[in-house]
């Protein structure tokens, strides 16, 4: 599956000469009338910000993913579907190392992050260091029942920032990224527990912001938020490509659909299908893929 | 058709109603310019303008399966609703009208290639007030379509509905003129034939003219526009 590492060839891009209207004649053969259509079903993938290579994980004895590999465009969405039990949300926390809190967990394979192909899931990688540089959303807004501000300046405190005008300006900047700025300005000190849900989910997103990772993982991130909320969310995420890596498991194949620009298929524990996201909604090529997509999975 | 194409929460959407519908419109003008070459090439014999016509038709299929497979996936990837899903429908069927009045031009073309030198009694003259009428109310009729989509105004589309009837009228008494043409001398029967399917050819993109305008209606209001109105 390292289709994503090599985008074909003739994917182009798009330019199209708009016509000057019924002019006549005189204009017909210029050579603006050519046009060249871009092939919108092959997107083109962003070099690898990461590199899953036959990636496995156990729990205990259960086997969870077989033999992964997947690569992650960098500053683009990459969104994991798959029915229940998949592995997808076991594959996206291995790359903040979240199965290490649980005992008799097991990896073999690697995740390499660029630049520096540090392996994520190696076993002389401190996952606090990993933590570092994956920032996660959860599926429920977890808020530390602390001030706004004091929830976005926490990792900044944590990693020694000290200077107030720094803080001040490192927690804003982060909160206009979280598009939520506007809203809670006046509101800093309150407690952050006083926010609506999808309000608390932008600002999960900003306190996971301020630390600038490099990639930031998204687990089911609008399943407790109403539409609204969840638009507003998935808009956010259609922008945050432009400063970091995403990637974001939902069982919202609709989601997946809005958001992204690439999806992989998972089922049983294994990757079936990835591809540029317009061509698995419109032309999956595996029929596994198909199936789950249009709910005929039996 | 900005209000009805921007305002969303998704920035994405907005951007790709407003990109179908730019595609609509300049698919739309470049087909009302072949409609009004093809004419002018049969009338005058213009031979390097009836291929400049022919050369610019792949471009016309080119948007036409643009514009299918956006508003594809559009609908697959962002699951329009009520009046999204309107437009996305909407837009891709006017392309498809536009498409076939490509056809239509490219035929008229060819004719205007094959027909060869203007002669002493020749069926494209007998009917060359009515070939131009009908080329200009067709490519009005277009026009008005196309603006009508672009910024989604029933009561021009409306308009378009209504006037359709001068075409067939125009058309009819085409018709009759070259009946009698035809009466006083069958050696020009060939030629005649294809001036009756030239003129045909400009009252079926009176039709999709009107398509067109019917999918306008249907977009901004959700329900077709009843017979005769």
């Amino acid at each position: 599956m390292d289709t994503l590492l090599n985008p074909p060839a003739e994917t182009q891009h798009r330019k199209v000469v708009p016509m000057q209207g019924d002019t006549g004649a005189q204009k017909a053969d210029s050579p603006s009338l050519s046009i060249v259509l871009e092939d919108r079903k092959t997107a083109r993938a962003n070099p690898a910000k990461a590199n899953a290579e036959k990636l496995s994980f156990w729990y205990g004895t259960n086997q969870a993913l077989k033999n992964i590999n997947l690569v992650i465009p960098e500053n683009q969405v990459t969104a994991l579907i798959g029915p229940s039990g998949c592995g997808k949300s076991t594959f996206l926390r291995c790359f903040n190392r979240m199965h290490d809190l649980q005992p008799d967990t097991r990896y073999e394979g690697a995740i390499h992050l660029r630049p520096d192909n540090v392996n994520l899931v190696g076993r002389d990688i401190d996952p606090i260091e990993v933590r570092m540089r994956i920032g996660m959303v959860f599926q429920k807004p977890n808020p530390f029942p602390k001030t706004v501000f004091e929830n976005v300046a926490y990792g900044l405190r944590l990693r020694g920032v000290r200077n107030r005008s720094e803080l001040a300006e490192r927690v804003e900047r982060a909160l206009r990224g979280a598009a939520i700025w506007d809203e809670v300005k006046d509101r800093l000190n309150d407690s952050a527990l006083a926010l609506s849900g999808g309000q608390m989910q932008r600002l999960c997103i900003a306190r996971a912001l301020a630390t600038e990772p490099e990639i930031l993982l998204f687990d089911e991130p609008t399943s407790a938020l109403d539409p609204i909320a969840t638009a507003k969310i998935e808009e956010l995420i259609t922008e945050l490509r432009q400063r970091v890596t995403v990637l974001i498991v939902t069982h919202n194949m609709q989601q997946a659909a809005r958001v992204s620009d690439f999806t992989a298929f998972m089922y049983l524990g294994e990757l079936v299908e990835v591809d540029a996201t317009s061509k698995i909604f419109t032309n999956p090529s595996k029929k596994a893929t198909e199936d789950y997509i249009t709910g005929r999975y039996g | 058709m900005t209000s009805t194409l921007e305002g969303h929460i998704s920035k994405t959407v907005d951007q790709a109603l407003t990109e179908l519908r730019t595609h609509a419109v300049e698919m739309g003008g470049l087909v009302i310019d072949q409609v009004g070459s093809a004419v002018r090439a049969l009338l005058e014999r213009d031979g390097v303008l009836a291929e400049r016509v022919l050369a610019r038709e792949p471009a016309i299929n080119d948007y036409e399966s643009r514009i299918d497979r956006e508003s594809l996936t559009f609908i697959a990837l962002h699951q329009p609703v009520a009046s999204d899903l309107r437009v996305a429908r909407a837009i891709s069927r006017a392309a498809l009208e536009l498409e076939r009045v490509g056809d239509e031009s490219k035929k008229i073309a060819r004719f205007a290639l094959k027909i060869g030198a203007i002669a002493s009694h020749d069926p494209v003259v007998a009917v060359a007030r009515s070939l131009r009428h009908m080329a200009t109310l067709s490519a009005a009729q277009l026009r008005s379509a196309v603006r009508a989509l672009d910024e989604a105004d029933p009561v021009q589309a409306r308009e378009v509905l209504a006037r359709d009837k001068e075409l067939d009228d125009e058309f009819a008494s085409a018709l009759r003129q070259l009946m009698s043409f035809v009466m006083e001398d069958q050696q020009f029967l060939r030629a005649t034939v294809d001036t009756v399917f030239a003129l045909k050819g400009l009252e079926r993109i009176g039709d999709h003219a009107k398509n067109i305008a019917e999918q306008v209606v249907y977009l901004v209001e959700g329900e077709r526009p009843g017979k005769g109105k």
